[in-house]
Parts: C-alpha cells; structure tokens; sequence
C-alpha cells in the first residue's frame, strides 16, 4: 500500500514537474522562434526593391511580423515570408521574390526549407506569383539569364560587398 | 515530432487547395486568347513584336542613390501616392502612366500584344466607323472592305454555297452596313504572283555571284515573316522574297491608285480586310506598312471570317437570307471578277506561288511548257515537293512547306547548307490558308477535317486565272506603276524585314 | 516495415551546385549525372565502388536531365540554354555529336522511345517536340506540340508503345499518340492541384505514375474507352498523400520489382510497394523503406538500377549522389 502511495507520488511530482517544464520549454520555442524570425528579417531587410533606390523594409514591403518561422526538426527550421509589393506589377513582384530566394539561400546560416508568398490582397494575380516564385527549377533558371542575375545582384548585394 | 508535422503538412495542403481553384480559371482565359494565332506565333512569343513605346515610363530604372533617407509612401484617399520624408514632409509622387503598349511589357497580366491586336482590329471597331459614318456629317470615312478568296470559301461552306455566291451576298450585306465598296485579294495576289515569278527569275540568275539569293521563300504569310525576324534574323531575312502579300498590296492600290482615281486623301478612306487568320492582324500593323505623311495605315483593320460571321450573327441574317446578287462596278474595280463570277488562281490554296513560279521559271530558264505538276509528298502531308527533270538532270527543285515542325526543319537545313531547294513556299499553318485560325469553325456535331475538305473544294471550284492573262492588272501596271517612277512601284510592291531582338530588359522579363 | 534501405556509397558529384538527375544505361553498368555546374558526369564501377569515368562539357547552362538510348551507346541531355546535345559513346568516353536547336528557353527533358528512332524534348516553352533520327545520326523535327499552357516539366515514353506522356506547371499531363500524320494529345490527365514534377510508367506500361508539388502521388490506368474510337481514357486510381512532406520531385518505378520510389523536398526517399490483393481499379500501396534524412538537401531525383534488384540511385540540390539497396528484413 505504502509503495502504490509513493509510486502514485512520485508519479504526481513528476507529472507536475513534466507539465511546468513542458511550458517553459514552450515558451523556450516561442522566443527560438522569434529569434530565428529576427535572423531571417535581418538578411532580407536590406535588400533593395529593384525599381527604386530604397530597401524593401523602407518601401515596408517586408517587416518584422512577415517573416513566420516554425521548426521541422533538429536544426532544421521552416520559413515562412510574406511580402506586399509597393505597386501591383507582376513582373516587379516576381523580382522581388527572386531577390528574396536568393538572398536567403546566400546568406542563411541556418538549415531551412523556403516558402516566399505574396501576402494576400495585395495582387491580383498572387496565385500565378506565389507558384513562380516557389517554384526552384524556374528560380534556378532565372539566375542564369544574364539580365535577371545583374538586376537580382544589384538588389542583393550588400554596399561593402 | 511528428504531431506538429502532421499539422503543418494539413495546413500546407489547404494552401494549395486554395491555390488551384484559381490558378486554373485564370488558366482558362489565357487558353482562349492563346489559342487565335497560329502555332508558329504562339511559340515566339508575340509581346516582343509589339514593344513598349518611346514614352514608356513604367516599369523604369530609377538613380539608385546611395543614401539613408529613408522615406514612406503613402497612398492617399483619393488613391494618389504620397512620398512622406522623415521630417514629415510630404511630396505628391508623379503617377506612372501606362499606355497600352506599357502594359504589353508586364509579363503577369493577361492583357498582351494578343488582345492589344485583337481589340484594336476588330468588328467592332468597323461597326464604330460604319455608325460614325451614319451619325456625325464630320470625319466621314470612304469604307473599302477586300474579302480573301480563303475567307470566301469558308463562308460559302458554311453557309452551304459557291464560293462565288457567297462573295456576292456578302458584298450585299456588306453594302447594306454602308460599306461603300467591297474587293476582291485575288485581285492584288495576282500581282504578288507576277512580282514573285520574275523575282525568283532573277534571283536565280545571280545564284552563282549570290550565296543568299537561293532558296528562295515566299514572304506572304505573316505568322513566317514574324518568327523569321525573331528567331533568325540576318541569317534567314536575304533569303526571303520582298514581295508584299496579298493584303499589303490591296493596301498599296486601295490608299495608293484607288484614293488618287477617288480623289481622296489615303486618311479619309477606311481599308478593312477579311482574312482566314489572326496573324494577319499582326501584319497590319507593321511599320512598314504605315504612311508616315498620311498618318494613316495601308490597311487599318483585319477582321477574320469568323468574326464575319459574328458580324452576321450579330445582325440577325444569314448569307442564305440574301437573294442572288450582281456585282457593280463599285466592287469589279479591285477585283477578279468575269461577269458575276470570281476568278482565283492555279496551285495551292495558300496562294499558288509554287505553282505560278515554277511554270515561270520552267518556260523563262529551261523553254519547258509545264502543263501539270505533280506533287511528291515527303516526311508529311505538309510537305510536299515538285521538281523539273531533263534527261535525268534536275533543273528545278521546288518545296511546299507548311507548319512549325516542317518549318523548323527547313531552317536547320538552311542552317548547316544542306538546302536542296530553289524555292520554297513557306506557310505557319498545317494545311495553309484554308485552314488558318480565323476560318470559321466546325458546328457542334460537324467534323473539322470534312469541313476543311468542303472549304478547299470550294476554292478549287472557282474558275483560274493565269495572272499574265489578267489584262486589267496589266493596266495598271502600264498606267500607274508606271507613272509612279521606278523608286515609288518598288515602294509599292515590295516591303522590307527586321531582326527583332528578345526584350532583354530585366525588369520586363519573363522567368 | 518490413525493409530498409542502406547506403551502399555517397558520392560527392557535382562540388558547389545542384545534382539535378541520375540515369543508368539499359545495363545497369554505368550511370550518368548532370547539375548546376553545365556538366554531365558518367559513373561507373570499379571494383565494389563506383567512381567518375568521365566528365562531359558541352553546354553553356544547367543540364537538367540526362538519358541513355535503349542500345546504351547515345547519352541525350536536356540544358537550360536550351538546346538538347546528343553524344555518342566512343570506347570509355562520350563525344558531342549533334545539337538540337529549337525551344524558345530551358530545356527541361528528353527522352528516348523504346525504338530508338524517336527523342521528345519538352521545355518552359510550353511546348513537346518529337525528332526522329535516321541512318547517318540526322535529327529532324518530327512534330511540335502544344497542348500544355504552362511550362512543360517532364516527358516520358510508353515502355513498349509509341505513346508519349507529359507533366505540366499547368498541373495536367498530357498523354499524345501519333495519328494520321501528326502526334495528338489523346488524353489530359487531371487531378494534381500544383505542378506535376515527373512521370514514370511501370514495367508494362499499364500504369502511370506521376508525382507533384501538392505533395502527393498519383497512379493512373488506362481503360478501354466505350465510344470504341476517340480519346484515351485514363482514371487516377490511387492518390498517395500523407506520406511527403514538401514536393515530389521525382517518381521511379522499378521494372523488375514493382517498387515505387520517390524523391522528396523533404530530403528523404521513399520506397513504397503495391499491395497484391487489392482491387485493380483502386490501387494500394503501402510505405515499404524510408530514409527520413537521405540527403542534407532536397531530393532531386530516384532512379532503379535496371538490371540490379533493389539498387536505387537518388541526387540531391547538396550536389551529391547516393546509391541504395532496398534489403529485406528477415523477421
């Protein structure tokens, strides 16, 4: 009897150990997270908007609360991007979004599987872009072409590089 | 682990779900307009035929300075875009303006060089002149209407007639609208047949000084030219004849000789042609076939012969509700007619000119009188060959080639210098002209490949006319042409081909 | 499950860039690789390892896709600078014999008809072109066809027929037949709600499997159309989903097992294995191995050795190559 009872003790202590550390490892996550969201946010802020000489954060075509960041496995963490175009000319969007890809795929020192996506609303034909842009085989193949390679460059590439 | 992927996967899914539903509508219209031009047009990619014009301002590479202002902008509420500095300034951004040819330069947008052409040369677009006509006593316009014998034939089979009737009741109808003549392209093809004939002449005569002056191909079919401008360019352009189709040489004599004989300026005259494809419209709208001092086009809008049905349709009558009609003299002007009955050519039904050069040629260079030519068909039905013998030796060696797939392999021959052509008759459509996309189309429950059989035995039917025969094409060779000087009558009858380059800009491009 | 899958050899391929595609010769013995870095690479056994034969410059761009002629002694190779070389093998190497021009852009496969004397060629053109070569190695365009809207991913031959299947950006395959003169479109094959990445027809050519960036894979059969004349009828019937969790990119079947492998942008490659009993119309196939982490990257490609049971090639966007045996538990 006395052992159930401090078998069913320590069972209890346990759990109630268990339960706050699950929340604290919770919470633990949450901040991994939001860190990690931070680190991708900082590769692409600077990047700058094709058309004009300001960077996709001053147009506010990325911020902080776009970048949606969920873990896979070990190490290995899911991005989530979602960017508002300043104006809806799809040609500058899908730019954009090839910026964003090849920045990330540079520059992320992290392992990470990609999702870049029009935030919704904000174009009219967003479906057309979001498949473009994620797609890795066009991505590839717009970066050997010359001309996207030296615009995606210039857009891309850090002033002290 | 393993719960929260399960998640994510589910979520992930529901996404695309979303996504497909309307991608594929979207998918759909693009299918419908895609689909009007033909298939060697389609694969070049039309929008770089039309390019953005000289005042394009967007999209714009903007001085990218080096700075750290950093500015906002914001959109006001009556949807203008403000600039607002980090004083707080505000500065009115300019709005971009975007013309139509602007808009071509977007790759996302279904709007293209597709629906440009398409809006801009249409029915309706002769039904607002035609109306403009009717109710406003300024700007009135001289309505001058050339129907292609394809056009006709198509329109005959339809409606279960010759093709000469057809072309009569159809020149009623179009008179009832307050159309105010109504040609005839058998008419300007024959001269596309004479020029063609004596150019092949002399281009064979200086093969051993000219390395490009053979094999020779025929420039008649627009959907060719453009995909030889921008696929090929200089490599494939000196090989192909400079003579004006069909349809730019009734613009030549409808702006030209008609608009003098009227008295009027080539502005005040309206030129619509009926024609069996889209690409036609393409042709139309070439610089090179726009009167710089006149500001006005030889040829100011193609319409098909499906869209003349429309038209029909639209009207409420049918071809069958006309009675039999004559031809006056308003329509025998510009046009190949004997009595009532219109006259075409010998030879394919994309225009004969295999047909008419090689007997040409066979009697000018070789003194052989080809009474019939028998056609030889290789790789497919598309491609088929003709050639002139004596003893054993093969003087002439002639080719139809029709489509995209025969097409390619006739530049890749001409490429690696293994040719064994003279001349070639070059046409984007399998089956040629009677058979282009503008054709009226199968009714439901009718077999596409019997009613294209019907269209080509109408055309056959229609009695030929050997164009040296033509004794009112030789006068106005002797009176205008002539009258014009050398330098003019060459304006007149032969046009000019430019490489088109790929739109490179990058920010235009499509990935 | 009852299997697993070791590594038998990791293969550093193409160093700096993607390895986009694995093909072995009709052999078994050989087996070629093309990436990102505008080379081809051939492998070939040397004693228990496989080692590089021979490197093959040729094109300006990616070489996406590689494929041997059914004799073995023809490599074609599909390039994003769109153009499609054929080599032909001259003792241990390979010389550039022809190039085929043609497609507006990339290049995204080729494939040989079992006969030998077709290629099909498909590319972001949106358009499938058929070339047909005769005697003295002359390649001339066949047909071209457009029956995709969207770019054209992937193109492969009917293992005995000469009938040609498509996969599409447009999320249809198209299935084509060569009729009267010209090759057709017989059949759009619908269901796949995102790009379809690849195809692959089992050992008789009686089912088709087709994978996609939706996640899933779909098997498809082709049954006798009642009107008697007309289009192909081809039903989906199974739909395996849950398992993937990124894009397919690539289906394999294997001709002397069955086994259906994939290869995944989650990094694994699967292997599944058709259950016997179930009802023809409504397959079943069940997750026979996995290997959750068989690449640091996205799985590009799978390929089954042709004459060896159970050998499975994959490549990945790491630039490395791994070889597989699929081994049988013996509990």
């Amino acid at each position: 009897m006395e052992v159930v009872f401090s078998l069913a003790s320590i069972t209890f202590t346990k759990v109630l150990q268990l339960s706050g550390l699950v929340d604290n490892s919770n919470a633990l996550k949450t901040k991994k997270m939001e860190d990690k969201a931070l680190e991708v946010y900082d590769v692409i802020r600077s990047i700058r908007d094709p058309e004009k000489p300001n960077s996709l954060e001053e147009l506010e075509v990325v911020t902080e609360k776009c970048v949606e960041v969920q873990e896979l496995g070990e190490d290995e963490y899911l991005i989530i991007i979602k960017f508002s175009p300043t104006v809806p000319h799809c040609s500058l969007a899908t730019l954009i979004g090839l910026c964003l890809q090849v920045k990330l795929q540079r520059c992320l020192p992290f392992k990470h599987k990609l999702e870049i996506y029009v935030s919704e609303g904000t174009h009219s034909t967003e479906e057309d872009i979001n498949k473009q842009i994620n797609d890795k085989e066009r991505v590839a193949a717009a970066m050997e072409n010359p001309n996207l390679r030296e615009i995606v460059e210039q857009c891309v590439t850090e002033p002290d590089d | 682990m393993n719960i929260l992927w399960i998640v994510r996967f589910v979520s992930g899914k529901s996404m695309i779900a979303i996504h497909d539903t309307q991608v594929n509508n979207k998918r759909f219209t693009a299918v419908n307009m895609a689909s009007n031009f033909s298939g060697v047009l389609q694969l070049t990619d039309l929008d770089d035929f039309i390019t953005p014009s000289q005042e394009c301002v967007k999209p714009v590479k903007v001085e990218k300075k080096q700075g750290k202002s950093v500015a906002r902008i914001q959109i006001e509420d009556d949807g203008s875009y403000v600039q607002v500095n980090q004083d707080g300034g505000k500065k009115k951004l300019e709005k971009a303006k975007i013309s139509l040819n602007d808009c071509l330069a977007c790759s996302g947008c279904i709007t293209s060089a597709e629906s440009v052409l398409i809006t801009q040369q249409s029915h309706e677009e002769l039904f607002k002149v035609l109306r403009n006509n009717k109710t406003s006593a300024s700007e009135q316009k001289v309505v001058v209407i050339s129907v292609s014998p394809q056009s006709r034939a198509s329109l005959a089979a339809h409606y279960g007639l010759s093709s000469s009737e057809a072309g009569r009741r159809l020149t009623s109808f179009f008179k009832g609208l307050g159309v105010h003549h109504v040609f005839d392209t058998s008419f300007s093809r024959t001269f596309s047949l004479l020029e063609s004939q004596r150019e092949f002449v002399e281009r064979f005569q200086r093969k051993e000084q000219d390395s490009k002056a053979l094999p020779m191909l025929t420039s008649a079919c627009p959907g060719w030219i453009c995909y030889a401008e921008k696929t090929h360019g200089e490599f494939i352009l000196p090989y192909i004849s400079t003579i004006r189709s069909p349809q730019q040489m009734m613009g030549s004599l409808v702006k030209g000789y008609f608009a003098e004989q009227q008295g009027l300026s080539p502005q005040q005259i309206y030129h619509v042609a009926v024609m069996p494809c889209f690409d036609k419209k393409l042709e139309a709208s070439r610089t090179d076939f726009y009167l710089n001092k006149a500001e006005t086009r030889e040829v100011d809008c193609v319409i098909t012969s499906g869209e003349v049905q429309k038209m029909l349709d639209e009207e409420n009558v049918s071809l069958n509700d006309f009675g039999p009609a004559v031809l006056d003299t308003q329509c025998t002007m510009l046009s190949s007619v004997c009595g009532d009955e219109f006259l075409s050519h010998a030879g394919s039904g994309s225009g004969g000119y295999l047909h008419h050069v090689f007997t040409y040629a066979a009697k000018q260079l070789f003194g052989e009188e080809v009474k019939e030519l028998t056609y030889k068909t290789l790789r497919n039905k598309d491609f088929q060959e003709v050639t002139l013998e004596r003893d054993g030796v093969v003087l002439l060696s002639f080719a139809s080639m029709y489509g995209f797939r025969n097409i390619q392999n006739l530049v890749q021959k001409l490429k690696r210098g293994k040719s064994p052509y003279h001349f070639v008759e070059v046409m984007a459509c399998p089956s040629g002209c009677l058979n282009g996309g503008g054709q009226v189309k199968a009714t439901p429950g009718q077999n596409a490949k019997e009613l294209l059989q019907t269209v080509e035995d109408l055309y056959k039917a229609e009695r030929p006319l050997a164009p040296e025969d033509d004794t009112r094409v030789a006068e106005l060779y002797q009176s205008w042409l002539h009258s014009v000087g050398e330098e003019r009558a060459k304006e007149l009858l032969h046009t000019q081909y430019h490489t088109v380059e790929k739109m490179t800009s990058g920010l235009n491009m499509k990935w | 499950m009852k299997e697993a899958l070791s590594l038998v050899q990791r293969l550093s391929a193409h160093p700096d860039s993607r390895c986009w595609f694995v093909s072995w010769n009709p052999t078994g013995t050989l087996f070629a690789s093309c990436g990102g870095d505008k080379a081809i690479r051939i492998w070939g056994r040397e004693g228990d390892s496989w080692i590089c034969k021979s490197v093959l410059h040729q094109h300006q761009r990616t070489v996406r896709k590689v494929a041997w002629s059914p004799c073995g002694n023809y490599l074609a190779s599909a390039s994003f600078d769109a153009t499609t070389c054929i080599w032909k093998k001259k003792n241990d190497d390979f010389e550039s014999l022809t190039v085929l021009e043609g497609h507006e852009n990339e290049v995204k496969c080729v494939a040989w008809a079992p006969s030998g004397n077709l290629l099909a060629t498909c590319s972001r053109d949106k358009s499938v072109w058929v070339w047909e070569v005769d005697e003295e190695d002359e390649y001339e365009c066949v047909t071209v066809v457009n029956s995709h809207t969207q770019d054209v991913k992937h193109v492969v031959w009917h293992p005995t027929q000469e009938l040609l299947a498509s996969a599409s950006y447009d999320n249809n395959i198209c299935i084509y037949k060569d009729e009267d003169d010209d090759w057709e479109c017989r059949a759009t094959l619908q269901g796949h709600t995102s790009t379809v990445w690849s195809l692959s027809f089992d050992g008789t050519g009686q089912r088709l499997a087709s994978c996609s960036d939706d996640r899933t894979v779909k098997i498809w059969k082709e049954y006798p159309n009642e009107s008697g004349e007309g289009d192909l009828l081809w039903k989906c019937v199974c739909t395996l989903s849950g398992y993937h969790g990124r894009t397919v990119y690539d289906v394999a079947w294997c001709p002397l097992t069955g086994a259906l492998a994939t290869a995944c942008g989650d990094d694994a490659v699967r292997v599944f294995k058709e259950d016997e009993s179930a009802n023809p119309d409504q397959l079943v196939f069940s997750l026979a191995a996995q290997v959750t982490k068989a690449h640091s990257q996205d799985v590009n490609c799978v390929a089954w050795n042709p004459q060896e049971p159970g050998l499975l090639a994959s490549c990945s966007d790491n630039g490395e190559i791994a070889l597989w045996r699929i081994q049988e538990d013996s509990t």
